[in-house]
């Protein structure tokens, strides 16, 4: 059907009826149009008397013979057959324009902390914690807050985790348990005779191993320790990040220069009062500047601004920051994800050999720390926690893990034994982890399990009447108390 | 002796090798060697020249003709030189005898033989194989031939149906059993013997299979089971080593070794191979060349069933109730307390009373500046 013939484009297209200029013109001509159709006129002449001076064209006349455009009205020969097309994909119609996201801005956004969520309630009486609060015993059983310039040292560490519900409430606060007394407890002994805590943090899933990591930094951070996180053991060893063999090492190390200048950069921030205070006792050489002696050492760590470098900077660092006899403040050493540098890495040798993670050597320097082959001269911690959700499987660590918790309840006899036929024991983890301190988290005592619900409940995430009857129902759908569970049962779901 | 007959008698006596010759003579057949496939007609074999002037009559056929008459027979056997003077003396006196007799009974004796060999020529008589016959018989009756099968099957109601001969079936079944419950089940309690429980020495524990006389594969086999610990004089180290050997037959969980065997047509013979091996075995772990000391005990061929079992302290019963009452009223007292003191939260009402507090009037937009238009635009 042609555009003359039909009658809606004749009362509309304003080529037809005529420019009216104005719509109510318009209006006007097609209502004048429709009259005339009423009356029976040719539809041409209702054409022809519109008002207007361009000549009319297009649609009405027919096309030339043998012209493109005649060859593009002409129906498809008999021959020709059905002709399949791809219709192309219409652009969005709406008028907005969708933006793709830049590189780089959807992992920002999955990994986006939000530490504070304005429409919580506050919660009346929440007290900052102390340097002193998570060592005594009375605070068990109570929830604090995180003091802010603290919070802002954590977020440098990454010690806060996308998993943690830290975005429904006003103010970054945790719930002091007796693990946690404990544990700090052992920090502070062990920094005040200069000897490290050498402890391994495991526990079920979401029993809040990572907390409590969060936890050991936040006190180191409080009294004024100098803290190394590796926030992520596993970025370290599934090959996502670059690495270079270090010359003159036997066996042959591996450094990760990147990941090593992010690391910098993170010790720089969280620690930046005390670089800045403290001063370099040693002179370096090989680094991309030459840092006089007694400069402070932010002006060390501020040397490495490129990935090349970046680990001689991290060695001066290191030794800068465990010199004996200068004054340093102890140090905590932690890292989260024990079980992905327990194991052969995702790396290879030229000879595409597969690289175990102890021989990448920022691994390397963790777990020699770790196994007390090294200590940290002035006293400090070294505190790993295992993962579960997205563990590798790890014989090896879970057995001498076991065995260590067996022995430390004293129990002769009750120690696990190595499976006489089992694959998969790696000597070098066994080493590691034969002398180490262990804390097995498990689920929250009762008492625990409601003052966090009452936090919850004061923060308005949680619209139940806080009592024995509702915290023991939580606490038992939370498979007895076991922190993240609850979380799921309670804060997570929409019934309540 | 003056009847023909008698004389026939004698003269068949005297002859053996007629005798023989009549006793032997049944209904054969002449075996025609064939090929499966042969174009070419069937011969004789061909019989050698220097032989044929002799063989030409078959022997016998000398003494069919002396059988003409009894004097002729007699006169021929006094041809032989080989006949003794007694049998000669008598063959002599018979034939004198003969040639005394009328012309009458001398026909008689004829007429008999005649008769006879009338008799016996059906027997004589050779009998060609049938060339379609499947076994070369010729009495054989083809069963592949179909038979006329019109009203083979039809009922003469002269008959119970099929049904009612499988119901008769089944009550003389049952009537048998029945019999055999009565008269003969009582006797078994002859066979009874007391039961023996085993020494202590009598560590094998033997399993067979009977089918009830049926014969099955399975019924061969044997199964024997022993726990090491059990087998005497065995220290702790031969016993582990014992355990080694039997390896995945090694049960760890209920501590038995368990072997079968049902390699051998007998269960007898299976049951003297299990004795030997585990007397092998037993050896062997007494040996103290090599205890095996390096090789842990290999269990990975048994899965471990954990059993869980329902705790006993929360076992329902008056001291546990009394427990929990304790517990749920100093909960309810706790809840009590803190609701007079006001320090029981409610989740709900602090959200409202926040609510409450948080309804202000919404701020106004104030437009600074005059308006640019009169017109929003879109």
């Amino acid at each position: 059907m042609s555009a003359s013939n039909c009658l809606r484009c004749c009362l509309l297209r304003p080529s037809v009826v005529g420019r009216a200029g104005a719509t109510a013109a318009t209006a006007k001509a097609s209502a004048a149009a429709t009259a005339r159709l009423r009356q029976g006129m040719p539809l041409a002449a209702a054409a022809a008397a519109s008002f207007s001076t361009t000549a009319n064209r297009g649609a009405n006349q027919k096309p030339k013979p043998g012209t493109k455009a005649a060859e593009r009205n002409a129906p498809p020969s008999i021959r020709q057959g059905k002709l399949f097309t791809i219709k192309k994909k219409k652009k969005n119609d709406s008028g907005a324009r969708v933006k793709s996201p830049l590189p780089g801005e959807r992992k920002a956004f999955r990994k986006r902390i939000l530490l504070s969520n304005t429409n919580a309630l506050p919660v009346p009486g929440l007290t900052d914690l102390g340097a002193e609060s998570m060592l005594d015993p009375s605070n068990v059983c109570k929830v604090l807050s995180l003091p802010d310039d603290v919070v802002d040292q954590l977020r440098a560490d990454e010690a806060f985790k996308t998993t943690q519900c830290w975005s429904m409430f006003r103010k970054p606060s945790i719930l002091i348990r007796t693990e946690t007394v404990d544990l700090i407890t052992r920090m502070h002994a062990a920094a005040k005779t200069n000897k490290t805590l050498r402890l391994v943090l495991t526990g079920d899933r979401v029993t809040g191993k990572s907390l409590m990591l969060l936890q050991a930094i936040t006190q180191a951070h409080l009294n004024d320790w100098l803290v190394v996180n590796i926030p992520d053991a596993q970025e370290l060893t599934t090959a996502c990040t670059e690495y270079a063999p270090i010359l003159d090492t036997e066996p042959i190390q591996y450094m990760q220069q990147n990941y090593v200048l992010k690391l910098i950069q993170a010790i720089k921030k969280s620690n930046e009062k005390l670089l800045l205070k403290l001063t370099t006792v040693f002179s370096h050489a090989g680094l991309p500047q030459n840092i006089p002696i007694k400069s402070p050492l932010m002006q060390l760590a501020n040397s490495a601004k490129e990935a090349e470098g970046a680990w001689a900077v991290f060695q001066a660092m290191w030794q800068e920051m465990t010199a004996q006899g200068h004054g340093r403040p102890p140090m905590l050493l932690s890292l989260d994800g024990l079980t992905h540098i327990m194991r052969i890495s995702d790396y290879r040798t030229p000879a595409f050999n597969p690289i175990h993670s102890h021989d990448l050597a920022l691994v390397r320097l963790f777990t020699d720390h770790l196994s007390g082959a090294t200590s940290l001269p002035n006293g400090g911690a070294v505190i790993a926690a295992t993962n579960r959700n997205n563990a590798p499987r790890n014989p090896s660590m879970e057995l001498a893990l076991a065995q260590r918790e067996a022995e430390q309840l004293g129990g002769g006899k009750d120690v696990p034994q190595p499976q006489p036929y089992l694959k998969g024991y790696d000597e070098r983890v066994e080493a590691v982890l034969r002398n180490v301190q262990v804390i097995k988290l498990q689920g929250l005592s009762k008492l625990e399990a409601r003052a966090l619900m009452e936090y919850w409940a004061a923060s308005g995430v949680l619209r139940i009447t806080v009592d024995e009857k509702s915290v023991t129902e939580k606490w038992a759908l939370g498979g007895s108390g076991v922190v993240g569970e609850m979380e799921r049962a309670s804060l997570l779901t929409m019934r309540f | 002796m003056t009847s023909a007959a008698n004389s026939l008698r004698l003269c068949l006596r005297t002859s053996n090798q007629i005798t023989s010759r009549l006793r032997t003579v049944q209904r054969r057949q002449v075996p025609l060697a064939r090929r499966a496939l042969s174009t070419s007609q069937a011969r004789w074999v061909a019989k050698e020249k220097g032989k044929d002037d002799e063989d030409s009559e078959p022997p016998e056929l000398k003494y069919y003709s002396s059988f003409n008459d009894p004097g002729e027979a007699l006169r021929n056997r006094l041809k032989d030189e080989t006949l003794s003077e007694d049998d000669r003396a008598t063959i002599t006196g018979m034939l004198e005898e003969w040639q005394l007799l009328p012309q009458q009974k001398k026909g008689d004796a004829e007429r008999l033989k005649r008769d006879i060999n009338n008799e016996m020529s059906d027997l004589r008589r050779i009998i060609n194989p049938k060339r379609d016959a499947f076994w070369n018989d010729s009495d054989e009756k083809d069963t592949d031939l179909i038979t006329d099968e019109f009203g083979e099957d039809d009922f003469e109601e002269d008959d119970m149906l099929s049904m009612s001969h499988g119901k008769l079936e089944e009550h003389r079944e049952a009537r048998e059993y029945a019999r055999i419950t009565v008269w003969e089940m009582p006797l078994l309690s002859q066979f009874a013997k007391s039961f023996q429980p085993p020494a202590k020495e009598d560590c094998l524990r033997f399993r067979y299979t009977t089918y009830m006389g049926e014969l099955h594969p399975a019924d061969r086999k044997v199964v024997v089971e022993f726990c090491p610990k059990d087998v005497p004089g065995l220290s702790e180290a031969q016993q582990l080593k014992l355990k080694k050997l039997a390896g995945p037959r090694y049960n760890p969980e209920k501590d038995i070794v368990k072997m079968s065997c049902e390699r051998f047509e007998h269960q007898a013979q299976n049951k003297r191979y299990l004795g030997d091996t585990v007397s092998k075995m037993i050896e062997t772990a007494k040996d103290p060349t090599d205890m095996f000391e390096d090789i842990p005990l290999d269990t990975r061929h048994h899965t471990f069933k954990v059993k869980l079992k329902y705790p006993k302290e929360w076992y329902i019963n008056t001291k546990r109730r009394e427990e929990l009452e304790a517990l749920r009223k100093q909960s309810l007292l706790l809840d009590e307390q803190r609701r007079a003191t006001g320090g029981l939260i409610d989740g709900v009402s602090i959200i409202k009373k926040n609510l409450l507090a948080a309804v202000e009037p919404e701020p106004v937009m104030e437009l600074r500046g005059g308006p640019r238009s009169g017109k929003m635009r879109r």
